[in-house]
């Protein structure tokens, strides 16, 4: 069943919240070095995925594995130790401490620490604006600086695959692009990457294949210069009435 | 007013404030981190103070300075850990846990006042003084204990300041306390560090019952007029800023001495929650707080 060539490999995940299943039988994988997109509307269940591999919350059935090894009875901590690491939509991360202070904190498992100031010098390299304002607090920061603050977290933890989760919500398109450079320079260094995004085209320019997401399962994958049928995309959003 | 008066009172309301500020950081920081008020706080610094007690009398008073002092503190740790894996942990995921910790913390308070009356007897007791003799303090004298006391709260103050500040695990237990969610995602253990918050609490809890307890008599509620000050403190310094209580716990003590000095004993507690609540009304968000948690 397993398959080394594979970073992740999901197989008929069900979870939820509570009372109700948001996950309905996901099955989705990222191979070794490779980029993979995840697209949806809202609230069918991207980021209760994320929530779910990195046990924010506890899956209910259904199988995750990491480099091989299956992560049912791992803490969130030790996931992270593995060096799966998820950068969370809109975390506003720890309002009162500093941008260096968070940077340094974040590289907390003992195999992030000795890079800690390899990854600091590349994250500051990457988003020069955190160097800039290094003595800010989180809870002060613009949409934009706290977006690269938590890809910045995220690189602090040594990541061996990133989980990223709408990095650009709510940005202008300049700073969009800038984002999506940063993304770009870092899955070049060969680190999977699995990305959520609303905005297909932007996706479809970072990575080498992407899901479509529907009512918590995976209704077509769709490879990279693979033509995207616009109407079944619309119909997704707005359940048949555009197509007609 | 002369001289001798002014730092007389002044010297009275730095006890008092050092007291108040190790009891109040306690609080505070377990407040901060798991969001719970601990109302067995006060009785965690009664219990410091018998567990001193009980080893300066087996061990005699020459060896209790060192190891009585630290044997206690451990007992402390251990007894705080206890309570947070039976009161506090298993509530973590309920949305309550503020109001039912009130509950469960209130009973280990009369658990703790009862089961010490029972093992101890309610017989007043005294710690010998960690520092004998008198000393002079801004031209007044005072017992080289209250000294003690006055110097060592800001040292183990400060101590616990920079530990939070620069120390890998004291960043993470601020982490936790400011987004316990994103914590965990860079791989923080976060029940780990809420026992870990809660025993340094009690630990602080029972050195200050230790300071205490040759000052004034220990008896089994010897901790809970402290804990209603340190509570007081907590609110008025501002909820979740460790500096603001500290700085309150100064304020308050120099305040409630000069209101003694002023209107007398029976009178001051009165008057102080009388200003207190003057002052909240006019900042709700206490003293040094920011306007939400
Ligand atoms: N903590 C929670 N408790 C209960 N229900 C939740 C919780 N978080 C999310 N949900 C519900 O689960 C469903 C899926 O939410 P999820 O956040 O996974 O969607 P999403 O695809 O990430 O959406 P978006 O694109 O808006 O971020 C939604 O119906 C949402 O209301
Ligand atoms: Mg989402």
């Amino acid at each position: 069943m397993t398959n080394p060539q594979r970073a992740l490999e999901i197989e008929n995940l069900y979870a939820g919240y509570d009372a109700f299943d948001v996950l309905n039988g996901m099955s989705l994988h990222v191979g070794a070095s490779e980029r993979v997109g995840l697209f949806g509307p809202n609230g069918h269940g991207k980021t209760t995925l994320l929530n779910a591999v990195s046990k924010l919350i506890r899956p209910r059935s259904g199988s995750v594995r990491f480099m091989g090894e299956n992560l049912e009875q791992r803490s969130p901590q030790d996931i992270v130790a593995m060096g799966l690491v998820h950068v969370s939509q809109a975390n506003r991360l720890f309002p009162d401490m500093e941008i260096m202070e968070t940077l340094e904190l974040a590289a907390y498992t003992p195999r992030a620490r000795k890079q800690r100031k390899a990854n600091l010098e590349h994250v500051l390299d990457l988003f020069p604006r955190l160097a800039e304002r290094r003595r800010q607090e989180a809870k002060t920061l613009s949409g934009g600086e706290r977006q690269m603050l938590s890809i910045g977290v995220g690189l602090m933890c040594a990541p061996r695959m990133l989980m990223l989760d709408e990095p650009t919500l709510g940005l202008s398109p300049k700073l969009k692009d800038e984002l999506a450079a940063a993304i770009g320079k870092i899955s070049a260094e060969g680190i999977p990457l699995l990305l959520i995004e609303q905005d297909i085209a932007f996706v479809l320019s970072l990575v080498d294949r992407m899901y479509l997401i529907d009512h918590g399962e995976i209704t077509r994958e769709v490879e990279r210069g693979g033509a995207v049928d616009h109407e079944e995309i619309m119909d997704m959003y707005f359940g048949g009435h555009a197509s007609s | 007013m002369t001289m001798d008066m002014v730092s007389a009172i002044l010297v009275s309301g730095l006890v008092l404030g050092s007291v108040y500020a190790l009891m109040a950081s306690g609080l505070s920081l377990v407040w901060t981190t798991l969001g719970i008020f601990n109302f067995a706080h006060g009785s965690l610094m009664a219990l410091g103070a018998y567990f001193a007690w009980t080893m300066s009398d087996a061990a005699g008073l020459n060896l209790w300075l060192g190891a009585g002092v630290a044997v206690a503190v451990a007992g402390m740790v251990g007894v705080g850990i206890l309570i947070e894996r039976t009161v506090i942990r298993p509530f973590y995921d309920d949305k309550d846990i503020l109001l039912i910790t009130v509950m469960t913390t209130l009973a280990v308070m009369i658990f703790l006042e009862k089961g010490i009356q029972l093992l101890w007897g309610a017989r007043l007791k005294q710690l010998e003084p960690l520092a004998p003799g008198r000393v002079n303090l801004l031209g007044t004298t005072i017992s080289a204990q209250e000294t003690l006391i006055v110097v060592l709260a800001p040292l183990l103050l400060g101590g616990l300041w920079v530990f939070l500040r620069y120390s890998n695990i004291g960043r993470g237990i601020r982490a936790v306390g400011q987004n316990p969610a994103a914590a965990k995602l860079i791989g923080v253990d976060v029940s780990k560090l809420f026992i870990l918050t809660f025993a340094l609490s009690a630990a602080l809890a029972g050195l200050t019952g230790i300071l205490l307890g040759s000052v004034r008599f220990i008896t089994p509620t010897f901790g809970a007029e402290p804990l209603v000050k340190a509570l007081i403190i907590v609110i008025f310094g501002g909820l979740g800023s460790l500096s603001g209580t500290i700085a309150a716990a100064y304020i308050i003590g120099v305040v409630e001495a000069v209101l003694i000095f002023f209107v007398g004993i029976y009178w001051a507690p009165s008057m102080l929650f009388a200003l207190l609540i003057a002052v909240l009304m006019l900042r709700p968000q206490g003293l040094f707080g920011k306007s939400v948690r």
